[in-house]
């Protein structure tokens, strides 16, 4: 496509955000004092100006249709003079002056199809990526786990009867975009069988040497077969990442009957009390079971009601099996602990248990 | 100094020669430059160079699992 | 709509529940695009196969940019010709994710148009994530969102979108103006953000204050997380009125502290300043009462990742503190060297947390001329086997006094 470089516009960036703050935010920009959570999804910013900012939180999907932000626009038109903003974990946000708009915005939300919650000893939204709706590695769809496991959990967002806060994050491979690695619970989809080579396509639609230095445990090798080049793959060495399959598409590696979902607790990434940590292994491989998951959805729900009938006050999913123990967790949880449960990766023995100091 | 018109050119060849066998990244072509023009370039004209053949159409950069810079092409995985 | 109708019993199912659902959303997007309406019948078919059916482009983009267009090619073009391609288009999202209705309209009218409607608010790293078009439309695309104001992200080797918490525009504990930082950083690198120049992603996340509201520690190669060097501001009446009110402040805050560092005799918190961790649990759980000091800036960690390729990894702290004012000169400065090391150094996708696993913390500060510091670490070495590049020999005390001398 011809294309004129010397009139086009690039290399810009972003919109200053300042075009995007309400009055009240410009007004009291550096000078909040405090905030108190009034009620599940709603906390009120005091300024030391005295002004008083009303933020209302509701969960969302991630994946919306353009009809969807724009029910959100009108609502921020109605109610916040036409300012939104969203959060880390894809909540919707919407900021208001007027206490009196609460409860209406919240009716409004609730008619949208759309809970309010998420601040405080909460669930928040669940973090994810795209899974079978758009990605080409996906080991299990991402999208459908959330909607059936927030379905499950949704009292727990509209609520903050937990302990303390619950962070849960989906990846749908090991690439892990959702870098899911330090959550209260990550789902982590997984494959389990290496690639099939399929040799008549590959000639035409991958370059060898491209295909063979995608791989980073060097487990692609050229060879030639029925006279032609291609390739075939060490086993052994495959960690299932998919890279070779980006590079080259007549390597899938996708599976029905080995691709899944293994489950780890434990993670966190704020400083608060505890260091961040990774999660760790809870459930190493539940097979992929849509349109509903039931499995993951009740292994989740039942890891989520255990930590939070015997956690304290505060204590996040990590700090409190790093108190009991983890054979005791293992235990309570009804879990089998199994060989793949002991890492045998870089720096496996650090994660031994080093010591007598054992529960009962 | 060498211009990065040229520079760019040297690069466009060493894109061209190693099409279909290797792909090379901007900073494999930076570093071959360097050493090419010894001392009559530096990393800033191998910027410019880049940036020319991209903003020209002479190379694309392209994405396998990391960047590279490539000659137009059909890909492997494109549907009409 | 014109196209073929789906059964989806399975997707169906999705529609049910009280969390709010994607299938609905597609189902919406649907009714005026043909694009939507075949990821519906092609997403049935993966939930009845259990398995996905895309294909990764690695070419497709705007003129100039390598970055922010993902390729994405349906393996069965035929059966859902609507999905045959499904481009991704990443739009850099304004810093804090703030919005106004008419922005966002904008953005909405151009997708209608041109895409397929559908859109994640936003993808992990923070853009703007415009699901679904086709090569033919990607200019067209590109040339719409630039008259609107916006840019599109990183994606590939380069700079990723850098993106942060909402800051001084909401929230009393940030340290720093996440917003403003972030900005100008992502304005300072628009280059290396669009034109990929190194072995792989690098990543930039502001958090203000310790909490990491934006996962910078776990998610980011570049991670500035706000903190404060003076003392803890306390409000003693606050603090009464919250135990006057039912907290245990013993349970939930004296013995949560992890730096032992506070006392309650009933009467009067008292803080220990000097073993403070900055950990903000108990600010966090009395922010009427107390708040971060006035000597506030960054703690700057580098090299978090997820597995591929050598293991996950947090960030590990690279400087202790520092005053975040602009123009940033010095941050900069390091940054420019740790950038052209590891061009140097690194291998094809080695994140720069990979890269000082493998050459060393110690040779990687030697190279970017930055102190070795106690702060660096968890604990010093435990192993004895020390790599020195020197010896002394015979003569050597001689020689460092006459050169005292000279």
């Amino acid at each position: 496509m011809a294309v004129d470089m010397s009139e086009r516009k690039t290399d810009f960036g972003p919109p200053h955000y300042e075009q995007f703050l309400p009055p009240i935010i410009k007004e009291n920009y550096g000078k909040w004092k405090y905030h108190e959570v009034l009620k599940p999804g709603v906390m009120v910013h005091v300024s030391a100006s005295g002004a008083r900012l009303y933020t209302v939180r509701a969960g969302s999907p991630r994946l919306i249709s353009i009809d969807k932000i724009r029910n959100y626009c009108d609502l921020a038109d109605k109610y916040c003079g036409g300012y939104l903003r969203f959060t880390s974990r894809h909540n919707v946000e919407f900021l208001l002056t007027d206490q009196k708009n609460i409860d209406p915005l919240i009716a409004d939300l609730k008619a949208l199809g759309h809970p309010v919650g998420g601040i405080g000893n909460a669930i928040s939204s669940i973090v994810h990526t795209q899974g079978w709706v758009h990605c080409h590695s996906a080991a299990t769809d991402a999208s459908g786990i959330v909607k059936s496991v927030m379905d499950e959990l949704c009292e727990y967002f509209t609520s903050t009867k937990l302990p303390g806060k619950l962070r849960i994050a989906l990846a749908c491979c090991l690439n892990m975009c959702g870098a899911v690695h330090c959550s209260d619970i990550a789902i982590l989809g997984i494959h389990r069988r290496p690639p099939q080579v399929k040799h008549d396509r590959l000639r035409k639609e991958c370059e060898i040497p491209s295909v063979v230095a995608a791989c980073p445990t060097a487990a692609i090798r050229p060879i030639m077969v029925d006279g032609n080049p291609s390739v075939e793959i060490l086993e052994e060495n495959c960690m299932f990442c998919a890279n070779c399959y980006t590079v080259c598409p007549s390597l899938p590696l996708n599976d029905p009957l080995n691709d899944g979902v293994s489950i780890w607790v434990g993670g966190k990434v704020s400083n608060a009390r505890h260091e961040p940590m990774f999660s760790k292994l809870a459930i190493p491989f539940i097979p992929n079971n849509p349109p509903r998951w039931p499995e993951v959805v009740s292994a989740v729900k039942g890891l989520v009601e255990l930590w939070a009938a015997n956690a304290r006050p505060y204590e996040r999913m990590g700090e409190w099996i790093e108190r009991i123990t983890w054979p005791k967790f293992f235990r309570m949880a009804g879990i089998e602990f199994q060989k793949e449960h002991i890492d045998d990766f870089k720096h496996a023995g650090l994660t031994y248990k080093r010591s007598a100091q054992l529960t009962r | 100094m060498v211009s990065a018109s040229e520079v760019a050119e040297a690069m466009y060849k060493m894109v061209k020669e190693s099409m279909g066998q290797k792909k090379l990244k901007p900073t494999d072509l930076t570093k071959a430059m360097l050493e090419i023009y010894e001392g009559r370039v530096d990393k800033a004209t191998c910027k410019a160079a880049i940036k020319e053949l991209v903003n020209g159409g002479k190379c694309v950069y392209t994405y396998f699992g990391g960047s590279y810079l490539e000659i137009p092409h059909r890909e492997g995985a494109a549907n009409d | 709509m014109a196209g073929a109708t789906y059964k989806t019993p399975k997707l169906d199912e999705l529609e049910k529940g009280p969390w709010p659902s994607f299938v609905k959303e597609i189902k919406m997007a649907a009714r005026r695009s043909p694009m939507a309406n075949d990821l519906l019948g092609q997403l049935e078919k993966s939930y009845t196969e259990k398995i996905g059916y895309w294909k990764h482009g690695g070419i497709v983009g705007v003129m100039g940019y390598g970055g922010g267009v993902i390729g994405r090619y349906s393996q069965l073009p035929e059966e859902f010709p609507g999905v045959s391609h499904f481009h991704t288009i990443r739009v850099n999202q304004p810093a804090g994710w703030f919005y106004t209705s008419k922005a966002l309209r904008g953005i909405c009218d151009m997708w209608e148009k041109r895409g397929s409607g559908l859109t994640n608010m936003h993808g992990s790293t923070g853009d703007i994530v415009l699901l679904g078009t086709v090569t033919d439309q990607l200019e067209p695309i590109f040339a719409e969102l630039t008259a609107t104001g916006f840019d599109l992200g990183g994606s590939g080797s380069d700079v990723r979108t850098p993106s942060c918490c909402c800051g001084k525009a909401r929230c009393e504990w940030a340290c720093y103006d996440t917003m403003a930082v972030c900005y100008d950083f992502t304005m300072s690198f628009q280059d290396e953000l669009h034109r990929p120049a190194f072995p792989y992603k690098y990543k930039f996340k502001f958090a203000g204050c310790p909490n990491d509201c934006v996962a910078s520690v776990a998610r980011s190669d570049m991670s500035f997380i706000g903190t404060w060097r003076d003392d803890i501001k306390v409000n003693a009446e606050e603090v009464k009125k919250y135990v006057d009110g039912g907290l245990d402040i013993i349970n939930n805050v004296v013995l949560n502290c992890p730096g032992k560092c506070m006392k309650w005799d009933g009467k009067k918190l008292e803080i220990d300043n000097d073993s403070c961790r900055h950990c903000m649990h108990c600010i966090n759980v009395m922010p009427k009462a107390l708040a971060p000091g006035d000597d506030r800036g960054a703690c700057i960690l580098i090299g978090s990742k997820a597995p591929i390729v050598e293991g996950a990894l947090l960030s590990s702290v690279l400087i202790p503190f520092i005053k975040m004012e602009p123009p940033y000169t010095e941050i900069k400065e390091i940054i420019e060297r740790i950038w052209d090391l590891w061009c140097e150094e690194g291998k094809a996708r080695e994140r720069v947390g990979e890269f000082i696993q493998r050459v060393g913390m110690g040779n990687f500060l030697e190279a970017i001329e930055v102190e070795p510091l106690a702060e660096m670490v968890a604990h010093p070495r435990e192993n004895p086997y020390v790599f020195y590049e020197d010896y002394f020999e015979e003569g050597d005390e001689d020689e460092d006094e006459e050169e005292e001398e000279g």
